[in-house]
């Protein structure tokens, strides 16, 4: 069952193609691969709801899950898989954190508050004094999900805990790149990983550091439901007909990301996957914006006409 | 010596949870003494759920929990239809279970493969002989080759299991997780004859996986550690509040409702459920309250205070949620009340949730609506019970102009893992661990044993807390693990 690296080096490069890598980045990809040993992970969860963790998971289009944990990733500090726990758990995170280079991945936001006592990663340490201690030695630093880019979901009105994404905490550093989502798609941080490891450089962002390879497009400009029917634009009645959704609560025309391409929980390599948030004829809740949830609220309206 | 082993956070659980036992030789036998379950907080949720509209309530709670959203989904959209006044079409209904069964599926999958099988077995090759599974414990009952093998193997094999439950939910739920079709008035995506097919051939090949990989290695795992079927029993007392409607006035359910209380059956009725905060850090007039009437006042230097749990009981009593108690309560399962029995009731659940999944395929009609739409009552008080993956879940909702007021939710977590109650009654893991063994205080794995048997999910418990210097000692959403042994 043992996957091999020949078989996840095909695998990545279905991916990458898919990702519109070009050919000289597959060849790049092959080198780095095989040239280096896996690319360190550690992996710190603030506050959420491990939905990002679980997304990743869902794996299957550029790599499958079980392929980067066995074959192509080295995962240091995870806390929902890893088999360690307590001291020998938290020896594992320092001790990968003493040699620089790794990726640094933070899911859930930052509770500010209190003094960062709101959120505490292990005993001694806070989610707020760890993201810059950690951060420190990363080569790059991924905020996954929309709770560490921007505060989500988490960091909701009234924001009790005074919940921040990670740019917030640590600045628009250089090395950091935001990969929302509520959840985040798995292709989104698995094609940005394979983006570092090929081009050794952050993709090209756009003004909330998001890829703009995947957030460059806006929904409603993609979305099968806006020129329905020999191209006329229909509207929607209500939920769950045909139509656009602009007027029942849809953000398409305010959100960016390829959802509409890309779809979720993907069927095999290579593969698109198998519905959407409107394919199911339910409205887009903007939910890698970063003003969700509050800016993008109420989700649902019912006035189904302009 | 007593010696005091804090457990905090546990790892591959969802979220955060605070284990203390107390290890003392009791006739020649090192084992739990005392067991205090500090669960973590006081949750910011219901908070940020107040003022908004009534609607948005199931993209709201879904971010409670990743691993269990589907459940909150469903237990918002059932408060949301009673205070609607709204019925769903039977597809509608149909299409609402088959999301929950996929989301069951992935859950009980995950919890056996990924969450709890690490703590039998001792892998000494591929493929979990690096991080993340490297450090592990090493203890002196793990199952070693070729049995550690072949479990690291299915291990791999579920991933991709657990992956095609989820895509299975998504072709009616949108996406996973946090699906997107869920809404007052049934579920926004149709049945279509092409989607009902995609839907089965998944079903399929994970109905064999069920039958074929994991049952037998759930018996497996239970032949080969018989001793946990005397380890971990807990009160004793079971409750279920029932799911899976079954007909369009939900009293017909694949999982009844029900309670079996000091060895006896008895009916479920919600008014029964009271809070208690006497030893949670909540003020005195938060507690002995029905969620209903549900008030969370924080207190966060109370004396008597261990939890930012409340202590939920029903008829005075702590009950045990989860795959047991509803296996135990349809009548399917009577082996007995233990840690291993949880991990062989919850497997028999797999499967008989999965056969009966592909039956409901059969009552859609492709096509037909799923969705009745209905509108916002300017008032309304309203309750939704369902179970989640790991036992009964409670939402209950106050709409006042339009807009929630109060939103009060309850988890299975809060009961299995909740702190001593008003009559000094200890929790369901609390009591479960009495009397633990514990060979090696440094690597006290059968006191996580016991404690993920439950498949607490403390995700479930969170988000607000209020500072406090007890606050800063025990808080967390997700991390960790055991401290160490640390002698008194």
């Amino acid at each position: 069952m043992r996957i091999l690296r020949r078989d996840f080096l095909k695998l990545a490069a279905a991916a990458a193609a898919a990702a519109r890598l070009a050919p000289a980045a597959l060849a790049a990809l092959k080198d780095v691969l095989q040239a280096r040993d896996a690319p360190r992970v550690i992996w710190l969860q603030g506050a959420g709801c491990d939905g990002c963790a679980v997304s990743l998971l869902n794996s299957i289009n550029y790599a499958s899950v079980d392929d980067l944990l066995v074959n192509t990733l080295d995962v240091r500090f995870q806390n929902n898989v890893m088999a360690a726990a307590g001291d020998l758990a938290v020896g594992a995170a320092e001790a990968a954190r003493v040699q620089p280079g790794y990726i640094l991945v933070v899911e859930g936001a930052i509770p500010t508050g209190a003094s960062g006592k709101y959120c505490r990663l292990w005993p001694g340490l806070s989610m707020a004094d760890g993201l810059p201690l950690y951060a420190a030695n990363a080569a790059y630093i991924i905020a996954l999900g929309t709770c560490a880019s921007y505060g989500g979901v988490s960091g909701g009105a009234p924001n009790p805990t005074t919940a921040k994404g990670v740019s917030q905490v640590i600045g628009n550093d250089p090395r950091l790149i935001n990969v929302p989502g509520c959840p985040a798609n798995p292709d989104w941080l698995v094609g940005t990983i394979t983006y570092l490891l090929t081009n050794n450089q952050v993709p090209p962002l756009d003004a909330n550091r998001r890829p703009l390879l995947y957030f460059g497009r806006r929904v409603h400009d993609d979305c099968f439901n806006r020129h329905k029917l020999c191209g006329q634009p229909v509207l929607a009645g209500q939920l769950s007909s045909d139509g656009c959704m602009e007027y029942l609560g849809c953000k398409g025309k305010k959100t960016y990301s390829d959802c509409p391409m890309r779809r979720w929980n993907s069927s095999g390599p290579g593969q698109f996957g198998v519905n959407w948030c409107i394919g199911a004829r339910s409205p887009c809740l903007g939910c890698v914006n970063p003003t969700f949830p509050d800016g993008m609220s109420p989700f649902y309206v019912y006035s189904p006409t302009p | 010596m007593p010696t005091t082993i804090t457990i905090d956070p546990l790892t591959r659980i969802e979220g955060h949870l605070d284990i203390e036992v107390t290890v003392d030789t009791v006739q020649g036998q090192p084992q739990v003494v005392s067991a205090r379950s500090g669960g973590s907080m006081f949750r910011g949720f219901e908070l940020i759920l107040v003022g908004r509209d009534p609607r948005d309530a199931g993209i709201y709670t879904q971010r409670i929990c990743g691993v269990c959203p589907v459940p909150h989904a469903m237990a918002a959209c059932l408060t949301l239809d009673h205070a609607f006044g709204v019925t769903p079409p039977d597809n509608g209904r149909i299409l609402r279970n088959l999301v929950l069964g996929a989301n069951y599926i992935d859950s009980h999958l995950l919890h056996f493969y990924h969450l709890s099988v690490l703590d039998y077995i001792r892998t000494s090759g591929p493929p979990l002989d690096r991080p993340p599974w490297l450090p592990r414990y090493d203890v002196g009952d793990m199952v070693g080759s070729p049995t550690a093998d072949t479990l690291a193997q299915h291990y791999v094999s579920a991933l991709q299991m657990r992956r095609k439950a989820h895509q299975m939910g998504a072709l009616f739920g949108g996406k996973l997780p946090h699906v997107g079709s869920f809404v007052v008035g049934g579920c926004t995506e149709i049945a279509t004859a092409e989607k009902i097919t995609a839907f089965r051939s998944l079903l399929t090949d994970i109905r064999n996986f069920i039958t074929d990989v994991y049952l037998p290695d759930a018996l497996l795992l239970a032949s080969l550690f018989p001793n946990y079927y005397q380890l971990g029993r807990g009160p004793g007392n079971l409750l279920a509040f029932g799911a899976f409607d079954l007909n369009a006035s939900g009293t017909s359910k694949l999982f009844p409702a029900g309670r079996y209380t000091d060895s006896a059956s008895g009916s479920f009725d919600a008014a029964q459920i009271l809070e208690q905060v006497t030893y949670s850090w909540y003020t005195d007039a938060s507690g002995n309250k029905n969620p209903a009437q549900g008030v969370t006042q924080p207190y966060a230097d109370k004396p008597a205070g261990y939890s930012w749990c409340k202590a939920p009981r029903y008829a005075n009593k702590p009950h045990e949620l989860g795959p047991l108690a509803r296996m135990w309560l349809c009548g399917e399962y009577n082996h007995g009340i233990s840690a291993m029995d949880r991990i062989v009731a919850r497997a028999r659940e797999a499967k008989k949730l999965a056969d009966a999944m592909d039956g409901w395929l059969n009552g859609l009609v492709p096509g037909a609506a799923s969705y009745a739409p209905s509108s916002i009552p300017q008032q309304a008080t309203a309750m939704g019970l369902t179970e989640a993956p790991r036992g009964g879940l409670g939402h209950w909702m106050d709409i006042t102009n339009s807009h929630i007021s109060r939103y009060q939710v309850v988890t299975p977590s809060a009961w299995n893992a909740s702190p001593q109650d008003n009559l000094s009654q200890l929790g369901p893991i609390e009591a479960g661990l009495m009397g633990v063994p514990v060979a090696d205080t440094t690597q006290p794995i059968e006191v996580i044993r016991v404690v993920h048997s439950f498949d607490p999910c403390m995700a479930c418990a969170v988000h607000v807390i209020r500072p406090g210097e007890r606050v800063g000692e025990s808080r967390v959403l997700i991390r960790g693990g055991v401290t160490g042994a640390q002698k008194v």
